[in-house]
């Protein structure tokens, strides 16, 4: 029997990287689209390194939108930034705690929040886990955020955010994704590589983890 | 165009000439990279604060309203006609204050806010004033009378010798009198004298409402450098790390070695003689005492197993050294049943009766329990994050983070928590506060919280 290899293949996407976005994106072939529904309750998070510019503030909050306002920003320090992205982090650990649906009055909700497991299994409102400041050279900046149920945009939207909390305003330039669940910058796959032998290879090397996260989660 | 058809249609009238023709406008289209470059680089920059902005500094309050401890008078009296009065105050709310407030006491029904300005108004009260708890505050309506209830932060005129060099220091509140402590004159008192916890003889069938008596102490072996207020006793720190104490001590909690009434501020022995003191705490009637060593010192009630490390006995009128090993002790503080320390290492523990914080099923237990750094903000990601202050209200507890952030637990009475929940709360939950919290001061059923903007 003559012809290539394979010539139709289901294939399906995780969870969705923006145009403007880059980083790491996960595809399910044939029967790994089960997998996916499978890791998707999971509610695994993600980590992006998000890049923001103080001084600019656009309307569709990236760098390539069309100008608002320009403000100084020479007043703003790392220990501002810092503290900023502490409240964000507390707030949004409150939202973590009152968004997974546990009886909060139990003696295995004070267990749970003790180990930092508590988690929305369910759905819910974009929730940032951590967030903390990689560099800060003004008027750049970068941010490493672990979130929940976002968007990119939402990332975009925080950043923007940041820049207004801190009487000041700023744009994203950057949103690059670097983990999804399970998967890193190292199992992706480059563009160089969209070949069918290290697709094969990389399906191979993830199967395992892929296995042990969805038993440990889903039981 | 239609500027040269009307001129067409007027024949032999001169046409403008060219310089005086109006232009017509070019017709827009996308514009280019470089047009935008240079719209970008023309617009103009809004400056919203300086390079030297400094953070101002804000008061919240939450909790119960009708008694006007919150100082929000359209809690209790709106001054529209369709606003319904508010009974509580479930989230931090803020109160605009004249000056910066440097020491914040909350009561029983009453709060007391102090700044360390040299201004003659260096005081103000709110809330209860049916015991003269926040001095003679004068009614406008009657010349003659005075205010039960004071709705709004008013000044406390204190008779200072030299009231523009003086600086109050701190304020404590207690459950119907309040003490007040300056740099240089001394302790101030004022409020029910029933058990002669403002200092003084007791009265017999003295009226302490609308009363204008404010008490001044000065006889210590060194100056006064903390005033703490128990239910109905008052205990003095002195810069020496003697502790004296005065009032109702039915309970022991005077640790004076009787169960007697004292009027007159006496240094307490015991255990503590001789021992450099550096924090003492107390609000209901069990009282703990920190010294330099890091050891901690107990006295008073202790039905809900407060000393029972020591004895089996629930009074206790002699100050006792309670041998816990969980480390060098840093600050103590003493609720109406429970108990909790912070050690050098930024660990939690509690101890006593109650809502203690490790979830519901732990009620009561007499020797310290660890509270976990993780339920605080700790984790891998921040490995930074240590409790830098406790406090204790009636029946709940509080504690401050180094990030500036608050964390409450404990029975939930009239909202006084402040997370939103009528609940009460089993394990430390943080309180969303727009600031970095500096201090906060806890009473039965409100909260006070000193807070530095963010920027």
């Amino acid at each position: 029997v003559q012809g290539p290899r394979f010539r139709q293949l289901k294939i399906g996407a995780g969870h969705r990287l923006d145009v403007k976005a880059s980083g790491v994106f996960v595809l399910g072939i044939g029967h790994g689209n089960k997998l996916l529904t499978d890791l998707y309750n999971c509610h695994l998070t993600k980590v992006y390194t998000v890049g923001g510019l103080f001084g600019k503030a656009t309307d569709d909050f990236s760098d390539t939108g069309k100008l608002v306002e320009k403000t100084t920003f020479d007043h703003i320090t790392r220990e501002k930034l810092e503290r900023i992205l502490a409240v964000i982090q507390g707030t949004n650990h409150k939202a973590l705690l009152m968004h997974s649906n546990i009886d909060m009055k139990t003696q295995e909700a004070y267990e749970l929040a003790v180990k930092g497991l508590i988690r929305p299994m369910g759905k819910s409102p974009p929730i940032i886990t951590a967030i903390r400041c990689l560099q800060f050279a003004l008027p750049e900046f970068q941010l490493e955020i672990h979130c929940l149920h976002e968007t990119q945009q939402y990332l975009r939207k925080i950043v923007h955010e940041i820049g207004l909390e801190l009487k000041s305003s700023a744009v994203c330039t950057q949103v690059r994704r670097i983990r999804d669940g399970v998967f890193t910058l190292d199992d992706a796959l480059l563009r160089t590589q969209w070949n069918l032998q290290s697709i094969q290879n990389a399906i191979w090397d993830c199967q395992l983890k892929v296995k042990t996260e969805l038993e440990k989660t889903l039981g | 165009a239609a500027a040269a058809a009307m001129w067409g249609a007027l024949r032999g009238v001169r046409r403008p000439a060219a310089a005086l023709r109006r232009g017509l406008a070019k017709a827009a289209g996308p514009r280019s990279i470089r047009q935008l470059r240079e719209a970008e680089e023309a617009a103009p920059v809004f400056q919203y604060v300086g390079k030297a902005a400094k953070r101002k500094d804000r008061v919240f309050v939450w909790g119960f309203c009708y008694s006007g401890a919150l100082g929000v008078p359209g809690f209790v009296k709106p001054d529209v006609g369709w606003k319904k009065p508010r009974r509580i105050q479930p989230t931090p709310y803020r109160l605009e204050t004249a000056e910066k407030i440097s020491s914040a006491a909350c009561g029983y029904g009453f709060t007391l806010l102090s700044s360390n300005t040299t201004d003659i108004t260096k005081v103000w009260g709110m809330g209860l004033n049916k015991d003269s708890q926040l001095g003679f505050q004068r009614s406008r309506r009657d010349r003659t009378k005075g205010y039960e209830y004071v709705l709004e932060p008013s000044p406390i005129p204190l008779p200072l010798e030299k009231p523009q060099q003086t600086r109050v220091l701190q304020v404590s509140c207690g459950r119907a009198h309040s003490l007040i402590l300056t740099d240089s004159e001394g302790v101030f008192t004022m409020g029910n004298n029933s058990y002669g916890q403002c200092g003084r003889k007791v009265v017999e069938d003295e009226t302490y409402s609308e009363s204008h008596l404010i008490h001044q102490l000065k006889e210590f072996d060194s100056r006064v450098v903390q005033v703490v207020c128990g239910q109905d006793h008052s205990l003095f720190r002195t810069k020496k790390g003697a502790v004296y104490a005065c009032g109702w001590g039915a309970d022991g909690q005077t640790g004076l070695g009787h169960y007697n009434i004292t009027s007159v501020p006496t240094k307490l022995q015991g255990d503590i003689a001789g021992v450099n003191i550096i924090q003492v705490s107390s609000y209901g009637d069990c009282c703990l005492a920190v010294s330099d060593e890091g050891d901690v010192f107990g006295w008073g009630n202790s039905e809900y197993l407060q000393l029972a490390s020591v004895t089996e006995t629930t009074q206790v009128n002699v100050p006792r050294h309670l041998p816990f090993k969980i480390g060098k002790i840093k600050e103590a503080a003493c609720g109406g049943t429970g108990n909790i320390v912070l050690t050098e290492e930024g660990n939690v523990f509690v101890w006593g009766y109650g809502i203690l914080g490790k979830g519901p099923n732990l009620i009561e237990t007499a020797v310290p329990e660890m509270i976990p750094p993780s339920l605080f903000g700790w984790s891998d990601f921040n490995p930074d994050v240590r409790v830098a202050h406790v406090r204790c209200g009636l029946s709940q507890f509080a504690a401050l983070t180094n990030r500036g952030e608050l964390f409450v637990w404990g029975k939930n009475l009239r909202g006084c928590l402040g997370t939103g929940r009528m609940e009460d709360q089993y394990f430390p939950w943080r309180v969303t506060v727009p600031g970095e919290v500096v201090d906060v001061a806890c009473g039965v059923d409100h909260m006070v919280s000193m807070v530095k903007s963010f920027t």
